[in-house]
């Protein structure tokens, strides 16, 4: 089992590291350029910049929003999404293992040790009511597909066995098989990151945007789309 | 008010079509009547539909906003708590996210890598029939008015996939025959417009305004027509110069007090685009029309009548399809609270004694465009005003956007699900007169009122401008709005 755990937490780390990173990049170039693209097309490039800016503000800190539409799920969500960024980057564990994993990392801010192991228990308890409240209603069961359970249970699994490992009182086996779960677990995570709604990691900050520019369209366009299905551009 | 039951629910979703010949014919199941489904034969619609789709990949800008919402999505169902849709039927079905994820899933199965692997490995056979009979329903279902889009912490703007998920639609036969039929009115008939009104009978109306005006204001005003340079080319939905009267002789006077240069043009006078709600082409190919009418007579500035939808699609689209571009594209109520704020327009306080209230129509609205400056106008003459909650920006749709409300077949959908927040929300102010300064509210909002049984008159902010203001004839006399010969005017 140390075999295991060494490995995952060498090569195997590096390699899913590496593809979150590429996959990030690759989906966040794609709607940039995407974006780019179609502001330079368009044939009116008025936007409301400002109100575009505050808007994505806002929603990076809800605190005006947040209580207005399901607001339990929403503070509740708000809540833990701050302990699964805080702890995975800067708990001093994991800064440790950046460090040795030849990343290129010299120095990074760490969390005390009292806040990071609180900030873990609310994550876990925010993901079991988020699963919870995820399922109950009707209107957000019928919603959701498999990986938007997944992802909650995936990431409580990994954020318990993460707590359990920090724990000193934890037998010498109970670690090893919290720690394999640990670390393959947050290897999964970094892995499917790009590849599914976690992606808004990265682009949640272009929402906005997308938005206002998704409705400018090119000039032409509607006649081009006719010929190439081969119909009568003219016909209505 | 009356009461929501199953047995409404039932009225609401019951459809006119006749199930037989639906089936009989291959149409798609939807509750709206279908132009041109027999164009594509079922059976084919899958594959065409996606040939549709992947030609308007190829030639716009959709891809990116289609890549980002199906990479953002945290399916939190926040959004349908704003949608008056869902908020009505309280089906899973109406959650916005729900509705989009339809589009969102059609994109990711056939049009990226990952879904198409996805695909192979799970079974899934990809787009059917069915799902696009699914898919039409919806999007019809949805007014487009964005306000779940207010509360998505994604950003994500369902009107805009409703929009586009429309258009695809409509490439393969899949639109309403309402909307259809009136563009090609206007875009390849003898009329050149909407309601199909040849210009004699626009020419006799217009005269039949002025004389209107004459009668009641006792001021001799012309319309200004074919007027080459004026300042403002003013351009109304057309219908609303056979149904809207009040509105439009109220928008004439404020002009004409306001000593405005202005013009109506008469080889195209139709401000209405149902491009807007299920065609980019057709969105497109309208503003040329509207274009040309500009570049023949040499306007300055776009005037829109009191029309949300219309105003929109000029507003935000003129300037992206235009040759000539920066003409700037103004609401008539922007005009009109222009030349109030001058002091060029006087009223008398004492005509409008009921209890009014006003519907923020969500296309001018939304965009945080035009919200204060009708709240001013209001105020200028209207004692007794009361706000709706919410409004503005978060204004609740009358329900009958998106084009919805010339689907006749959709009535009962309309009033009883769309338009019963809407309903609800006019009732709990106590007014005796709701503003909406729109032809498509306006309609809506009419048939609410009456369906869900609250006794509330709907008017134009301009027919209550029309009663009110004072006009001046030639600065010589003023006339009493009501016609009392002993009545002298307020300090004017
Ligand atoms: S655009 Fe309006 S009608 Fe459509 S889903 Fe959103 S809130 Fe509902
Ligand atoms: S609010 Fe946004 S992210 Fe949440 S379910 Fe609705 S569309 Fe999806």
């Amino acid at each position: 089992m140390e075999a295991w755990i060494e490995f995952g937490k060498g090569p195997l780390f590096r390699l899913a590291f590496v593809i979150m990173l590429l996959g990030l990049i690759r989906a966040l170039f794609l709607v940039l350029v995407g974006m780019v693209e179609a502001y330079h097309r368009a044939g009116d490039r008025v936007l409301p910049w400002a109100d575009l800016h505050k808007k994505t503000l806002m929603w990076m800190f809800p605190v005006k929003r947040i209580f207005n539409r399901r607001p339990v799920y929403s503070i509740v969500s708000f809540i833990w999404h701050i302990g699964l960024i805080l702890v995975p980057i800067f708990y001093s564990a994991h800064v440790l293992l950046l460090m040795n994993q030849s990343l290129g990392v010299t120095w990074w801010p760490v969390l005390a040790q009292d806040v990071a192991h609180i900030l873990t228990w609310i994550t876990v308890a925010g993901g079991v009511l988020l699963f919870l409240m995820r399922y109950i209603p009707a209107m957000s069961r019928r919603l959701s597909k498999f990986m938007d359970g997944f992802w909650v249970v995936l990431i409580t699994a990994v954020f318990v066995t993460g707590a359990i490992c920090a724990q000193t009182a934890v037998s010498a086996y109970g670690y090893q098989v919290s720690m394999l779960i640990h670390i393959y677990g947050a290897n999964l995570i970094l892995v499917l990151l790009p590849f599914s709604k976690t992606a808004h990691s990265v682009l949640f900050p272009l929402g906005q945007y997308a938005g206002a520019i998704g409705w400018k369209f090119p000039k032409g366009a509607g006649a081009k789309v006719r010929t190439t299905i081969g119909k009568e551009v003219n016909h209505v | 008010m009356i009461s929501f039951t199953e047995e409404t629910r039932q009225k609401a979703f019951s459809t006119q079509r006749k199930p037989e010949t639906v089936e009989s014919q291959g149409l798609p199941h939807v509750r709206f009547h279908v132009e041109e489904a027999h164009l594509i034969p079922a059976g084919e619609r899958p594959k065409k539909f996606l040939e549709a789709f992947a030609a308007i990949l190829k030639h716009t800008n959709y891809r990116f906003m289609l890549d980002q919402y199906s990479r953002v999505s945290a399916k939190c169902a926040r959004c349908s708590a704003n949608c008056q849709i869902y908020e009505t039927t309280h089906a899973p079905e109406d959650v916005p996210c729900f509705r989009s994820e339809m589009l969102l899933s059609i994109y990711r199965r056939h049009f990226t890598v990952g879904g198409a692997v996805k695909g192979r490995l799970t079974g899934d056979v990809g787009l059917t029939e069915e799902k696009i009979d699914e898919l039409a329903d919806s999007v019809y279902n949805c007014t487009a008015c964005r306000r779940c889009t207010l509360e998505c912490p994604m950003g994500i703007d369902h009107g805009l996939i409703t929009h586009l998920a429309r258009w695809i639609l409509a490439e393969i036969g899949i639109a309403p025959r309402a909307l259809v039929v009136s563009t090609r009115e206007q875009l390849v008939g003898a009329t050149g417009n909407t309601s199909a009104i040849p210009l004699p009978a626009l020419q006799d109306t217009i005269e039949f305004l002025e004389e209107e005006i004459a009668d009641y204001k006792g001021v001799e005003i012309k319309v200004p027509m074919d007027v080459e340079g004026a300042e403002y080319m003013f351009i109304a939905p057309v219908s609303d110069w056979m149904m809207e009267a009040e509105t439009l002789m109220g928008c004439i006077c404020a002009l004409h007090a306001g000593g405005v240069s202005w013009t109506v043009g008469t080889q195209y006078y139709d401000a209405i685009n149902y491009g807007l709600f299920y065609s980019d082409h057709h969105l497109e190919q309208v503003l040329h029309k509207v274009e040309a009418e500009v570049k023949r007579l040499g306007v300055k500035k776009i005037l829109i009548g009191e029309c949300g939808h219309a105003s929109r699609s000029a507003k935000f689209f003129y300037n992206v399809f235009a040759e000539q571009l920066n003409i700037p594209v103004i609401n008539i109520l922007e005009v009109t609270h222009d030349l109030l704020k001058q002091g060029k327009l006087k009223f008398d306080t004492e005509i409008i004694k009921e209890k009014v209230t006003y519907h923020d129509p969500c296309n001018i609205a939304r965009p945080g465009w035009v919200i204060e400056q009708p709240r001013e106008i209001i105020k200028a003459f209207i004692k007794n005003y009361e706000e709706m909650t919410p409004s503005g920006r978060d204004n609740l749709c009358c329900g009958g956007g998106g084009g919805t409300v010339s689907i006749d077949e959709l009535r009962p959908y309309r009033t009883l699900i769309t338009g019963r927040r809407k309903a609800e929300q006019i009732e709990k102010t106590g007014a005796e007169i709701v503003i909406a300064p729109c032809a498509n509210c306006k309609k809506q909002v009419r048939e609410l009122l009456e369906d869900n049984e609250v006794p509330v008159e709907l008017v134009g902010l301009h027919d209550l401008i029309y009663k009110a203001i004072i006009l001046s004839d030639d600065g010589i006399a003023w006339h009493d709005p009501m016609g009392d010969d002993d009545w002298t005017p307020p300090d004017a």
